[in-house]
């Protein structure tokens, strides 16, 4: 894969020379993801997505400067996290970066990028705390965050009739986040938590907190947690004959998930925000540009917030020149800036209002829109109903 | 001493410090791994002939140890402020000093005293969170560094009464096993953070805020370089501690209980105090090295200390051969340096690093240069 | 694979229902899950620790690559499986039968390799350097895994080959692929008893375990009994391997280590070389995992804790084992 990237970029660097233009200059921009572990899809989803909009911007005559992407692994652990950031950062020769999937890591590499000035804009982390917790100009983000996630969530699973919970999620701020914003939304609206359990987000067994949820009787098992551990719950809730209905957040909306189930995953619900990219306004260019490209990854849930991200960067140092302190001010003033994910404008913090949240299910081995679903029509139905 | 003798000291440490410096500026500013290559095979090809011709010993006799020391600390000096404004290589060169901290800490418990140690990792965590919790709390920031050695050695001390009761692979397993213990307990436990760890401010002397970039001198420095100029200052400081350990009568007495404990104890030595003693000097320094790695990296995560790292320390002990410790400082900066400047081979340093000691402990058990036997009377050799 | 005779056990689920909620024993539906749980988990510790006591009988080594051994069994079983389904074979009893047999027998070569390549050539070294080597020997195999197997750095899907059948009382789920696990674990630890008491393979391992020189005198091919030991044991590894991904579904590149690691408390725990201490063992610490389990419900990460713990303290009460070798070293 990575000396596919490689040749084509040659390629296009070959032909840009061969073309009568001025000589530009190069601009490094970083890409930070998960590309190994458990996660690797979704970040090699978005690794994919921003090459693409490098290619499109280094083919388009009309753009300033020749662009790089330097891709890092954050292999979905802070502390690499914070290596390969502070190494990005470090680095004078990159100006901006596109940062980071898995919340764990954007939150502990916020204090990093600000310490060593990269602008920087978020592109799949739904942790609020990454752009609330502190104004740095530094850190902004093109995907919504996970507290309207949950309170569509709480609000489509109550008016299917689902009463009572049992919430398993891992122990990191992302688990521990959607624990409280879904249960803030469900019980407002009648529901009942009836147990909590917080697991290590590497736990393998989960006879424990199963079977004592088994004895709680719930209907619906929420989890708040990342693909792999959503794949182990779900497969030993089977194995302890479990018959409750599975509901999830943006965190295990991948294929991934559903190739690690197989006909266990059918029926799985699951909320996360912005639109698949087939309904986004930009998401018929995206998914051409992205099929002629021949990548061996599919975008997943945020290659289109990755390519968004990117594109944003590299139309603002177009702008403002490749210097990171121009860059950080003409951040600041983005408002209603076009892009194929719609409108993105940063609020004082630098996040950006999204205000589609989308419901999904799997339905034979795919995730399909709720709305489009035949769950919805009621040709099937979700567990216990 | 004699003037002769003065200024062959002088010039025998300045042709050290010149060469050694020239080499890590080489290797540190290389820009394409080709560069980085051919540093490296002139880097190891001068030290091999420097060890062949007897030049390098000879060297090093004239200046006496305790100046090539301050010459290497000279040289460090000088890469500090050739590399000033450069955030990654004075990471790099800190990390690098900072990890033979730990390993100085190692080499005392395993190659002067045969305690071995499967946690090292562990104990430099104890140092980095430490430091995360008690640099918040307004405690000036040197005494906090001593605090992380002494945690270390505390936390340490646990595990006194099993090892010592415990031989070979079962004293192995325990420290294994407290590895193990020790990272799934900060993972789960939520008051020290659990998985996403905790967040540090910098490293404060006096008001001076370490993280800061600074103008000294007419010349604008990160604020990493600071950290690299401690991380150096407490590299000289535990290589001149185990040096002097090692001399001294505690040094004997670590030899004894490594080589043979049954004659040790019939001579009267006491196994258990000596261990002990071994067992907390090389704690405090792995808890000191964490301290201040937490600092500067400004993060720890339990995910920092797995048994993975534990090994690599360990790894960098085979290496270098065990009992040496220029070997080691080599070890230590080849580890370190090599995956960040070789690209390619970063997803492979754990296969690679593993392949190394296993052909070194099958081919060359005694390491790459062996390790010299203590003279009874005159000076130590080595 | 359907359910067994549907009728009759809904009749008896209704029964035994009926039987616990008399009242007798709220929470033993609970606590015979957690039995079922632990036993499970105490047999495939007692494979890959009868494979440490084995290699430390017949050679007074500990050879650290064991853990890894096993996930690169459940690898080899997985392309194995891989490749039958991509060759067309349908059917779980050959897929399950190729699957075993080919990382059983893969493993057994590649303990056999690990033996002839690390352990043998340091022999007379200090035993800490056999330790390193075996450690960074697994190391490097737990790397090529990760490295080298397409996507291997994350978790993989293990095939469910056993059938799924299953009967369940209240909190209690009783599975066929979990009991028929069980029986071949107990079928194959019996064996390897056999194996050692009534065979002449048996008889020269134990005779170079208790007396190597004097085995050697007697004829006993010593290189060869030693590379069939390792054979054994990291086919016995390999099994557990298969076992570990047919009961989670699921196998990392990383699992080794910990189960390593757990293998070898639980033969230390028994006493190292003690064939009934390793069983022993491997039970004890998954009995402590569950304890821990059910002790501190908030939180079952903490079992791993709590059993490693209690396993330092058990090695400082009794520095060789519950049933341990004396090492009379007073001075």
């Amino acid at each position: 894969m990575h000396w596919t990237l490689a040749v084509r970029r040659i390629a296009l660097l070959v032909l840009l020379v061969a073309l009568p233009a001025a000589a530009k200059d190069t601009v490094k921009l970083a890409f930070i993801g998960p590309l190994t572990g458990g996660n690797s899809a979704i970040g090699l989803g978005g690794r994919n997505s921003a090459d693409l909009a490098v290619t499109l911007k280094n083919a388009d005559p009309k753009s300033r400067y020749q662009y790089e992407l330097v891709v890092l692994d954050d292999e979905c652990k802070p502390d690499t996290g914070v290596q390969v950031a502070t190494k990005a950062g470090a680095d004078r020769s990159i100006v901006a970066g596109v940062t980071h999937y898995c919340s764990v890591v954007a939150i502990a590499t916020v204090e990093t990028f600000h310490r060593l000035g990269l602008p920087t804009i978020v592109w799949g982390a739904v942790l609020p705390d990454i752009t609330y917790a502190n104004k740095y100009p530094e850190i902004h983000r093109v995907n919504g965050t996970m507290i309207n996630q949950n309170e569509t969530a709480a609000k489509l699973m109550l008016k299917q009739g689902f009463r009572r919970w049992v919430i398993i999620h891992d122990t990191t701020d992302y688990g521990k986040g959607h624990d409280k914003y879904f249960t803030q939304y469900a019980t407002a609206g009648g529901g009942k938590i009836l147990g909590d359990f917080g697991v290590t987000a590497d736990q393998q067994d989960f006879t424990a907190e199963l079977t004592q949820a088994k004895g709680l009787n719930p209907e619906v098992i929420f989890f708040g947690g990342l693909t792999p551990l959503g794949v182990r719950i779900r497969a030993q809730m089977d194995k302890l004959g479990i018959n409750a209905q599975f509901q999830g957040t943006s965190g295990i909306v991948s294929d991934d998930f559903i190739k690690g189930l197989g006909p266990l995953a059918e029926g799985v619900v699951a909320f996360r925000e912005g639109a698949p990219a087939e309904k986004l306004p930009g998401g018929k260019f995206f998914l051409e540009k992205y099929a002629e490209q021949k990548y061996p990854n599919p975008p997943e849930a945020y290659g289109p917030f990755a390519y968004a991200a990117a594109k944003l960067l590299m139309d603002t140092i177009d702008k403002v020149g490749p210097d990171r302190k121009t860059v950080i001010t003409a951040l600041a003033g983005v408002k209603n800036v076009d892009s194929i994910v719609g409108p993105i404008t940063f609020d004082d913090h630098g996040q950006n209002t999204v205000a589609a949240i989308t419901a999904l299910v799997v339905q034979d081995g795919k995730w399909v829109v709720w709305e489009d679903s035949e769950y919805a029509s009621g040709k099937r139905k979700l567990k216990g109903r | 001493m004699s003037l002769r003798r003065a200024g062959a000291s002088v010039l025998s440490t300045a042709a050290i410090a010149a060469v050694t410096g020239l080499l890590l500026y080489a290797f540190l500013a290389a820009e394409s791994e080709r560069t980085v290559g051919l540093v490296l095979v002139g880097a190891v090809a001068a030290v091999a002939a420097g060890l062949r011709s007897r030049v390098l010993p000879r060297l090093v006799g004239a200046a006496g140890p305790p100046a090539v020391l301050v010459g290497l600390g000279v040289a460090g000096l000088v890469l500090v402020r050739v590399f000033h404004d450069d955030p990654f290589v004075l990471l790099l060169m800190a990390r690098a000093l900072l990890v033979l901290v730990a390993c100085l800490g190692l080499h005392v418990q395993l190659a002067d005293a045969g305690v071995p140690n499967f946690a090292g990792a562990a104990f430099f965590g104890v140092g980095g969170y430490t430091a995360a919790v008690l640099g918040r709390g307004g405690l000036p920031h040197p005494l906090v560094l001593l605090a992380s050695g002494a945690a270390a050695a505390a936390v340490g001390s646990l595990l006194l009464l099993p090892l010592l009761r415990t031989r070979g692979h079962y004293a192995a397993l325990i420290t294994i096993a407290f590895g193990l213990l020790f990272r799934t307990f900060l993972e789960v436990n939520e008051t020290l953070g659990g998985p996403q760890g905790l967040k540090l401010g910098g490293l404060q002397l006096l008001g001076w805020s370490f993280n800061d970039d600074r103008r000294l001198l007419g010349v604008e420095f990160s604020g990493y370089a600071f950290y690299c100029l401690a991380a150096v200052a407490l590299a000289l400081a535990a290589v001149w501690l185990v040096r002097r350990v090692e001399r001294s009568w505690i040094g004997v007495a670590l030899d004894a209980v490594r080589l043979d404990e049954t004659a040790a104890a019939c001579f009267g030595i006491s196994i258990g105090r000596w261990k002990i003693a071994a067992l907390t000097i090389g704690n405090a320094l792995i808890g000191v090295a964490g301290g201040l790695s937490a600092m500067m990296v400004g993060f720890i995560a339990p995910n920092n200390f797995t048994f993975q790292e534990s090994l690599v320390l360990v790894s960098i002990l085979l290496l270098g051969g065990l009992g040496n410790l220029a070997g080691l400082a080599a070890a230590a900066l080849i580890v370190i340096w090599l995956p960040e400047k070789l690209q390619p081979i970063q997803e492979y340093r754990y296969l690679l690093f593993s392949v190394l000691v296993v052909l070194v402990l099958v081919l060359r058990p005694t390491g790459l240069i062996r390790r010299s036997v203590r003279r009874p009377f005159g000076s130590v050799a080595g | 694979m359907g359910r067994l005779g549907g009728q009759r056990v809904r009749q008896r689920q209704a029964q035994a229902e009926r039987a616990l909620s008399a009242g007798a024993g709220r929470a033993v539906d609970l606590l015979a899950q957690y039995v079922m749980n632990g036993v499970m988990l105490g047999l495939m510790y007692a494979l890959v620790a009868l494979g440490f006591t084995l290699f430390f009988g017949v050679l007074d080594v500990v050879q650290f690559a064991h853990g890894d051994v096993l996930t690169a069994g459940a690898f080899a079983g997985l392309t194995a499986y891989a490749a039958l389904v991509h060759a067309g074979v349908q059917s779980a009893v050959p897929q399950l039968l190729a699957v075993v047999l080919t990382a059983t027998l893969s493993m057994a070569l590649l303990g056999a390799l690990l033996g002839r390549l690390l352990v043998l050539p340091l022999r007379g070294a200090p035993p800490l350097n056999v330790l390193l080597a075996t450690l960074m020997g697994g190391t490097a195999l737990r790397e090529c895994i990760r490295l080298f197997y397409p996507g291997g750095s994350q978790p993989q899907r293990f095939p469910a080959l056993l059938p799924t059948a299953s009967w369940s009382v209240r909190r209690f789920t009783l599975r066929l692929d979990n009991l028929l696990m069980i029986v071949a674990g107990v079928l194959l630890v019996v064996g390897l008893s056999l194996v050692l008491r009534r065979t002449r393979l048996g008889l020269a391992i134990r005779a170079v375990a208790q007396d190597e020189e004097t085995a050697r005198t007697m004829g006993i091919d010593f290189r060869r009994v030693v590379l069939l030991t390792f054979a054994i044991g990291s086919a016995l590894a390999a099994f557990a391997g298969v076992m570990n991904g047919l009961y989670y579904n699921e196998i990392n590149f990383g699992s080794g280590l910990l189960l390593g690691v757990i293998g070898f408390s639980a033969a230390v725990l028994g006493g190292l070389g003690s064939f009934e201490g390793a069983v022993l063992g491997g039970f004890l610490f998954a009995g402590l995992q569950t304890l821990g389990a059910v002790a501190l419900p908030f939180a079952s990460a903490y079992k791993d804790v709590f059993a490693f713990t209690v396993v330092i303290l058990l090695m400082t009460w009794k520095p060789t084992g519950l049933i341990g070798e004396r090492l009379g070293e007073r001075v």
